[in-house]
Formats: structure tokens, C-alpha cells, sequence
């Protein structure tokens, strides 16, 4: 009788452990393509592509686990749990890392506005000051054409901010921000050629 | 009574056993034998290709094949699943296989494909980039002060931007945001160096006419031990010579339309042709310090206006024009004339006492053909 109890017992426990491992963790593969999802929506796969590739690794080799699981006749899922869990660890830190990215991305662009109006400006101030003697007044004026080109690129660039398409606005604000660099230098260097104090 | 041997039962208890073992196991062995084994291997080699066309950059470089691969991949894990929901003996996972085998090889081929891509994208862009510099070096230097329209400039200065901005792109790696810039850049660059290429050709048809007036003048000036002045517009420079020799070389300024010979009143274009001083001014006789009056129009000048009157290409109320003059107030880096030709006042100091009225001014378009200008034989 004792023994019947103690093997009845030892079945249940088996059954138990069994039943245990051979249960597909639903709940945290939910949560970690939930996980992989807010990477994708922090724009992870923009700011930082090739981590969220990494992710998306993960995610592919949990996957094909599970599924190779699900092939044998005695399923165990144990490990697996355990590469969920690093799965939605690591989507966070890339959907964190992402918006870091993404800030930083926007502050550029912000200060490089700035930056670029200030030059602007300065090179609206610089242009009647500068000497208009040999050649002078021609490169002047393909000066003015090209300020013209960097206001529009700067009107263009806003405009992709305005989007959240900060990546964009950060080319196209650089490269005006870099034109408009080069005139405010050969403005100087004209003036205090002439001896103008800047 | 009879006692069965105890070492004879122990021996039939163990045979039992184990004949009942190895039925067992034979059963397990044959079962495991009947279940199909999974495509593991299969799939977790495509997991790697497709992971190392990633590093690799083949959704940006070879996005077609990247994305086959990966479709055929979904496909091979969609099957997967659907044999799993069947009966363990049932399942067939050779499909499964075959769609993991052709994911391999579609993202082998996808990272492949990326690298050449990438590496020739780079080579091309660089190549793009080098070449549109010196294309803008070559706007920047001989058509810096040709009358080209103002939209030609605009488009110049926009196409200047985006090569940077495609370098910006190049410098980061972006390639296909850098070839994207550079192709635009190239249209709007290439767009204003053919234009203004072909206004110079256009321009230059007349340099055989230009170089006979050249070489005639100077050896009318060296027959009559006398003066010439030759004005050479595309160099902006005036030159006196004196007995076919040169004597004196200045800086000019010209009308704002000067590519093109003078045609009608108010196009503000400066006449090419052979002419003459017919009058010095200066003090209060001129508005520009010193002036030598020329004679334009000249009988060439005023035949070609009445063709053009006569054919239609000038309206019948257009006038010739007149009043042109080589006098002073230059030196403003620009051509502002209304179609004269203007030297510092400096430079017309020494000019004006050398000249009389009769001395024949000489103005052409250009003393060196448009292949010195621009090396076209270089291209």
C-alpha cells in the first residue's frame, strides 16, 4: 500500500515537471515581440540598425528553438526562458539606447540651426562691409545666390525636423551650416584684407 | 513436495527482464526511429546567413535578395509551425528544409552582393564626387563672371549644396543617401556647365572673325608706327599697342550683358568690332572722370540692325544705340556699364594723354580660342 502511494506520488511529480517544461512560454514570447515591437517604434532600426538586426537575431534563434521543441516528443522550454528574458532586456536597452540616439540626433540639429542662423545673420551684416574692387562685387554676388540656396536649405531642414526626420535634417542643415561657414570665412578674409576690423 | 531451485528462478527472473528490456528499447528505438526529425540545423544555418548579410549591410545594399531571403525564411518557419500542429508521426519537414536551404542561400548570395555593390557604389560615388568638383571649379573659373541666367546660378549654388550635403552622407557611410545627393547635385550641376558650354560655343563662333581683326590691327599699327587699343572682353582686359608691339595692359570693366555682340539700344552688351575714337571728354564733359568716345555704330554694325529689322529678330521700334565709350569709374569688380568699356580712372590717367582722335579701338570677344579657355581637349 505504502508503495503504491509513493509510486502514485512520484508520477504526479513527474508529470508535474514534465508538464512544466513542456509548456511553449507563450507570455514571454509575447512580451518580447512586444518588446521588439517598442524598439521598432523608438525607431531602433533607423538610429540604430545594427543593433536592432542583433534583436531581430535573437528573436529569429528563439524562435527556431521553440520550434524545434516543439518538433520532439519530450519538450523542454527551460532554456529558452531564460534567452526570452535576455531577448526583452535587450530590446529595451536598444529602444533606450535608440531614443538616446534619437535625442541626440534632434540637439544637433537644434543647436546646428542655431548656429547656422546666428551665421546668417553675421553674414548679412559682413556683406555691405565687404570689398567690392576687382572681382570682388562678382563673387559678391554669387555669395548672395548661394545665401539664397542656404535659406532655402535651412526652410527645407526645418521642415524634416518638423517631421521627426531628424537623421535628414541633419545632413542637409551640416552641409548648409558648412556653405555657410566658408562664405562668413571668405567675407572676413576679404574685409581684413582691406584692413576692416571684423 | 518439490523446491525449485532458487539460481534457476533468479536466472529466468533476470532472463525475463531482459528480453522485456530490450523489447522496450527496441519499441523506443523504433519510435523515435518513425518521429521525423526536425530541420534544426537547416534553420539555424539560414539564421546565420541571414544575420551575416545584415552585418554585411545587404538590407541597404541588396535589399531584393536580403528580403528573399528573408521571406524565405518566414516561409520555412510558417511551415514549421503548421507540421508541429500535426500528429508527431505525420509531420513532413522537408519543405520546411528546402524554404531554410533556399533562405541560406538567397542571404549568401544578399551578402555577397552587398559587399561588390558597397564597394563599387563607394568607388562611383567617389569617382562622382571628384569629378563634379572639378566641374564646379571649371563653372566657378570661367563662367564666374559670365552672363548666365540668374536661374542658372540659383541651380549652380542648389547643386553645390547637395554634392556637400552627399558627402556629409559619403563621410557617415550613408552610401545610398550619398548617391542619391550626388545624382541630384550631378543633373543640377552638369545641367548648368552644358547650358553655359553651349552659350560659350555658341559665343565663340565668331573667333575666326575676332583674330583676323586682331591681326589686322596690329599690323595696321605697326605699318603706321601707331596706337591701337584692342579690347579683349572674355579676359577683360584692354591692351595698347604701340607700333604692333604691346605697351600697356589694364583691367576692364564691361555692360552687364557683355557675352554677345551689341545689337540694338539698351541690351546692355558691348560691341565687337573695329572702330575708332571719335571724341575725348573730361572734367565736366564726362560723368566718368576721362572718356574716349568710339564709333559705334560701325557700317558693319548698322548693315547686321537693319537685317535683323528686316528679318524680325528685332522688333521694327528698336534703335542701334550709341554713345559707347572707354572711360573711367572701374574698379568696381563687376560689369555695370550700359555696354562701355570702363578702366579704373587711374589706368584711364594713362591712357587718355596717349590717344588721339582717329586711333582705331579694336574690341573682340575673346584673343585665345575657347579650347585654351576651357581645355575642351582635355575632356
Amino acid at each position: 500500500m505504502k508503495s503504491k502511494i509513493l509510486t502514485g506520488f512520484a508520477i504526479t511529480v513527474m508529470v508535474a515537471f514534465l508538464s512544466s517544461c513542456g509548456k511553449v512560454p507563450q507570455a514571454q514570447i509575447d512580451q518580447a515581440n512586444s518588446a521588439i515591437d517598442s524598439a521598432r517604434a523608438a525607431q531602433a532600426d533607423v538610429y540604430l540598425p545594427a543593433d536592432f538586426a542583433a534583436l531581430q537575431d535573437s528573436m529569429r534563434a528563439v524562435n527556431a528553438y521553440i520550434e524545434g521543441q516543439k518538433s520532439k516528443l519530450f519538450k523542454n522550454y527551460g532554456p529558452v526562458k531564460e534567452d526570452l528574458t535576455k531577448v526583452v532586456t535587450l530590446a529595451r536597452t536598444v529602444s533606450e539606447n535608440a531614443a538616446v540616439k534619437k535625442e541626440e540626433v534632434k540637439k544637433e540639429v537644434e543647436t546646428l540651426m542655431t548656429d547656422i542662423k546666428n551665421v546668417i545673420q553675421e553674414n548679412n551684416k559682413l556683406f555691405p562691409r565687404a570689398p567690392r574692387g576687382k572681382e570682388g562685387a562678382a563673387v559678391l554676388e554669387q555669395m548672395k545666390t548661394e545665401m539664397g540656396t542656404i535659406d532655402a536649405a535651412v526652410t527645407e531642414a526645418q521642415g524634416m525636423y518638423d517631421q521627426g526626420k531628424y537623421m535628414d535634417a541633419l545632413n542637409k542643415i551640416k552641409a548648409a551650416k558648412e556653405s555657410a561657414d566658408n562664405i562668413n570665412n571668405e567675407l572676413k578674409e576679404a574685409i581684413k584684407k582691406v584692413g576692416g576690423r571684423i | 513436495m518439490k523446491f525449485m531451485n532458487p539460481l534457476k528462478g533468479a536466472v529466468r527472473v533476470f532472463l525475463t527482464s531482459l528480453i522485456i528490456v530490450a523489447i522496450l528499447a527496441l519499441i523506443i528505438f523504433i519510435v523515435i526511429k518513425l518521429i521525423p526529425v526536425p530541420p534544426v540545423r537547416e534553420i539555424e544555418s539560414a539564421i546565420s546567413a541571414i544575420s551575416d548579410a545584415s552585418v554585411r549591410q545587404a538590407p541597404v545594399y541588396s535589399k531584393k535578395l536580403f528580403s528573399e531571403a528573408e521571406a524565405a525564411y518566414d516561409s520555412a518557419m510558417t511551415r514549421w509551425k503548421k507540421e508541429n500542429k500535426k500528429f508527431i508521426f505525420f509531420r513532413d519537414y522537408k519543405e520546411v528544409a528546402e524554404y531554410a536551404k533556399l533562405s541560406q542561400k538567397k542571404a549568401n548570395e544578399a551578402a555577397r552582393n552587398s559587399e561588390l555593390s558597397s564597394i563599387e557604389l563607394e568607388t562611383r560615388i567617389k569617382e562622382k564626387i571628384n569629378s563634379l568638383r572639378k566641374i564646379c571649379t571649371k563653372i566657378d573659373t570661367n563662367f564666374g563672371r559670365y552672363p548666365l541666367h540668374d536661374n542658372q546660378w540659383s541651380r549652380f549654388s542648389k547643386g553645390k549644396l547637395l554634392l556637400q550635403e552627399g558627402e556629409i552622407a559619403f563621410s557617415k557611410n550613408q552610401l545610398l543617401t550619398a548617391n542619391i545627393k550626388i545624382t541630384d547635385a550631378e543633373n543640377l550641376i552638369l545641367e548648368v556647365y552644358q547650358n553655359a558650354t553651349a552659350e560659350l560655343k555658341n559665343y565663340f563662333n565668331s573667333y575666326p572673325a575676332w583674330k583676323k581683326w586682331y591681326e589686322t590691327s596690329v599690323a595696321q599699327s605697326a605699318k603706321n608706327n601707331s596706337y591701337l587699343i584692342l579690347v579683349d572682353k572674355f579676359a577683360r582686359k584692354c591692351y595698347l599697342y604701340y607700333n604692333g608691339k604691346k605697351k600697356y595692359e589694364f583691367e576692364v570693366e564691361l555692360g552687364k550683358n557683355w557675352a554677345g555682340d551689341k545689337r540694338r539700344m539698351g541690351d546692355k552688351a558691348t560691341p565687337e568690332g573695329k572702330y575708332e575714337v571719335v571724341r575725348k571728354y573730361q572734367g565736366r564733359e564726362t560723368a566718368y572722370y576721362k572718356s574716349l568716345a568710339i564709333s559705334y555704330p560701325n557700317s558693319e554694325d548698322i548693315a547686321r540692325f537693319k537685317s535683323e529689322i528686316a528679318g524680325g529678330s528685332l522688333p521694327p521700334s528698336s534703335k542701334i544705340g550709341g554713345g559707347i565709350e572707354i572711360h573711367g569709374g572701374g574698379g568696381k569688380g563687376v560689369d555695370w556699364t550700359d555696354g562701355c568699356v570702363a578702366l579704373t580712372n587711374a589706368d584711364m590717367d594713362k591712357l587718355f594723354p596717349l590717344i588721339k582722335t582717329g586711333t582705331p579701338v579694336t574690341i573682340v570677344g575673346s584673343l585665345r580660342s575657347l579650347d585654351e579657355i576651357m581645355n575642351f581637349e582635355n575632356e
